[in-house]
């Protein structure tokens, strides 16, 4: 009778197991974050050689940016769907894409509002680094309970950041220039995902071997 | 214990392979062959010899289509088999309810 009761409940525990898995997002993540990562790093040293110094000149430099950032994470991840034979759309996409939505909307609001609007002193332009940070470290926090468990601890990685770049600030009179906002950028956008990018590339299971 | 609900158990859904994809696919609307495949590590031949019992069950509907001139197929849960995979679960619940010691 016991053997019985200790079949089934092996059986739910796979059952459970394999239903966990199966919701989870299983796209190859290591070039994804290498191409991001290197992009950061090149979009912080251009946007400091470069001197853009103005706040709107800062605002919409990153802005396009992470619009590269995206298309290219999009092309990634169409190309992986396509070569696997696998929609590109699936729900597993569909969930990663929910969790990251609003944390990524309110950046963008943030930062469309520094832009259009002089007079909103809601949040400086130049606050604006440490604020993305702490929001896409939210974002990917969200997104990892769909992934695997290294992504929360990359979200928490950019909330630390984040959160260290707001007490700098508190320490320091006045407020990060943008020269130095595009060294934070590169550094932490680009620098923590071509760090995980080369962690995952040796140690994500390839395709085949899951 | 009741041997009854052991019984009843459904010898389509028992069986090891299917009840790792009819699992798999009880969590999401629907699945491809290949990530069903690379997860379960199965060969195509076994997979596909599956999914044509749970078919031939209907439990399970395959659908067939191209995506960017490449082979798609998808697999989703059909009623009868959702309706199929609850009663099983429920049936292992009863299982180990009437074996727990009182």
């Amino acid at each position: 009778m016991a053997m019985e009761s200790n079949w089934a409940a092996e059986h739910l525990q796979v059952i459970r197991t394999l239903m966990e898995r199966s919701a989870l997002y299983r796209r190859a993540l290591a070039p994804i974050m290498t191409y991001n990562g290197v992009l950061g790093i090149v979009g912080g040293a251009v946007g400091w050689a470069a001197k853009i110094d103005s706040s709107r000149g800062f605002i919409g430099y990153w802005a396009g940016v992470g619009l590269a950032a995206l298309a290219g994470s999009f092309v990634l991840v169409r190309r992986q769907a396509l070569k696997e034979s696998e929609p590109f759309w699936s729900p597993p996409t569909r969930r990663v894409a929910q969790a990251l939505l609003p944390a990524l909307f309110v950046g963008s609001v943030a930062g469309l509002l520094a832009l259009l609007c002089p007079t909103w002193d809601f949040l400086q332009p130049r606050a604006l680094p440490p604020f993305w940070i702490l929001l896409y470290g939210c974002s990917l926090t969200g997104a990892g309970f769909f992934m695997h468990r290294g992504i929360k601890l990359l979200g928490w990685l950019f909330i630390f950041c984040g959160s260290a770049l707001m007490a700098t600030r508190c320490q320091t009179a006045g407020s990060l220039s943008s020269l130095n906002g595009h060294f934070v950028m590169g550094c932490v956008f680009g620098g923590l995902h071509l760090a995980s990018g080369i962690y995952l590339y040796f140690t994500e299971p390839r395709r085949n071997e899951t | 214990m009741n041997p009854e609900a052991f019984l009843q158990l459904d010898r389509v859904i028992h069986e090891k392979g299917r009840l790792a994809i009819m699992s798999m696919l009880a969590a999401a609307p629907e699945l491809s062959f290949t990530e069903m495949r690379d997860t379960l590590k199965m060969t195509d031949g076994n997979i596909t010899t599956h999914i044509r019992t749970l078919q031939e069950a209907g439990y399970l509907s395959v659908t067939k289509s191209f995506q960017n001139n490449r082979p798609l197929t998808t697999c989703s849960l059909t009623t009868a088999g959702k309706k199929a995979f609850t009663n099983y679960i429920n049936l292992l619940e009863e299982i180990i309810q009437q074996t727990k010691p009182k």
